[in-house]
């Protein structure tokens, strides 16, 4: 439906956004950064789930409309599903994907990890620190696609294991 | 007495095994001269320090590069020096090969110069450079972590340019 825009422009503008808020926009301010960035993303998941479910009908529960963010929405925004869908029945879901496309290239210095000669964990550990900027516009795009199918709830995202991300759906009661 | 031509005076080395390494060192140098990237594989004699010996090899290829353009006999046009030009149009250099080694070379449009040392018997290396110029798209450019201009710090680029390096005949 529509024109198409290419992958790489994409990708360069979401670096770009991200590199901006942090050492422009909000530079020492790394929570507003990220709470903007957040934001930026919740507009842009409320109208993406608006095209995506267009001719759906509703959906019946939470269960089903986290499915839906599973399969439809993720192939859509990055031709692939989720990998792995875990929840514990009480409003916590967790949507693992094993290669998150947008942090598949991102890599670190690999002398800083020889030296180290620490366990690989501590070296995962660095390259999450500086990846955790880059989760927020992807945790706000989940948040604000399920708060338009009526379902507020908080998003976050772990990785600790590059390039697979897991995000935390916790939905408000 | 006759000093040119004839057989070789000192014979190439031999040809190393697939097992290891094919090369022995590459370069990689953007617009200003910055040295992004250097990767020694396989390298005996270490004369200067790195970053004299980046310098000169920037202004070795920087220097070769000029000469090739001025002395072609087909070129009608002064073609203008400082700007990195498209692939195919103008006079550029690929490689120089000694008894000892083989340079190859490579531009892009945006100025980034890919240099790889090889053992002598290498082919053309130009469809090589260019998948090396593309590992570097993939794995550097589209990095959200990296600057530009800055020197190549990735792990995942190191570890794709070594595979493929690996399999360069």
């Amino acid at each position: 439906m529509g024109r198409e825009v290419s992958e790489s422009c994409v990708d360069s503008l979401l670096t770009e956004i991200v590199s901006t808020y942090n050492n422009r926009f909000y530079a020492n301010k790394p929570e507003l950064a990220a709470r903007r960035i957040e934001a930026i993303g919740y507009q842009v998941g409320h109208q993406l789930s608006e095209r995506y479910t267009m001719e759906r009908p509703r959906f019946s529960d939470h269960l089903e409309a986290i499915k839906f963010i599973c399969k439809d929405f993720w192939s859509e925004l990055f031709k692939k599903q989720i990998d792995n869908l875990k929840t514990n029945h009480r409003g916590t879901f967790v949507l693992q994907d094993n290669r998150f496309r947008w942090l598949s290239r991102i890599s670190t210095d690999p002398s800083v990890e020889n030296t180290e000669s620490q366990d690989p964990s501590a070296a995962a550990e660095s390259k999450a620190s500086l990846a955790t900027m880059h989760v927020y516009f992807p945790c706000g795009i989940i948040r604000g696609a399920l708060s338009n199918l009526g379902i507020p709830c908080a998003v976050s995202a772990d990785i600790s294991n590059l390039p697979a991300c897991s995000f935390v759906v916790r939905i408000k009661a | 007495m006759q000093f040119f031509g004839g057989s070789e005076i000192s014979p190439s080395p031999p040809v190393p095994t697939a097992s290891g390494n094919n090369a022995h060192m590459m370069y990689v140098f953007n617009r200003n001269g910055v040295c992004l990237l250097y990767r020694e594989w396989n390298r005996l004699l270490h004369t200067l320090n790195a970053q004299q010996d980046h310098k000169l090899m920037f202004g070795l290829l920087f220097s070769l590069k000029s000469l090739t353009a001025k002395m072609d006999p087909t070129n009608a046009e002064k073609g203008n020096l400082g700007v990195p030009q498209l692939s195919g149009q103008g006079c550029s250099f690929h490689s120089f090969r000694t008894n000892t080694y083989k340079l190859s070379f490579m531009e892009s449009p945006s100025g980034i110069k890919i240099i790889l040392v090889t053992h002598p018997r290498t082919g053309d290396l130009r469809e090589s450079l260019k998948y090396i110029y593309n590992l570097y798209v993939e794995y550097v450019v589209k990095n959200p972590l990296y600057a530009p201009g800055t020197p190549i710090r990735s792990e995942l680029f190191n570890t794709s340019l070594d595979q493929y390096v690996r399999t360069i005949a």
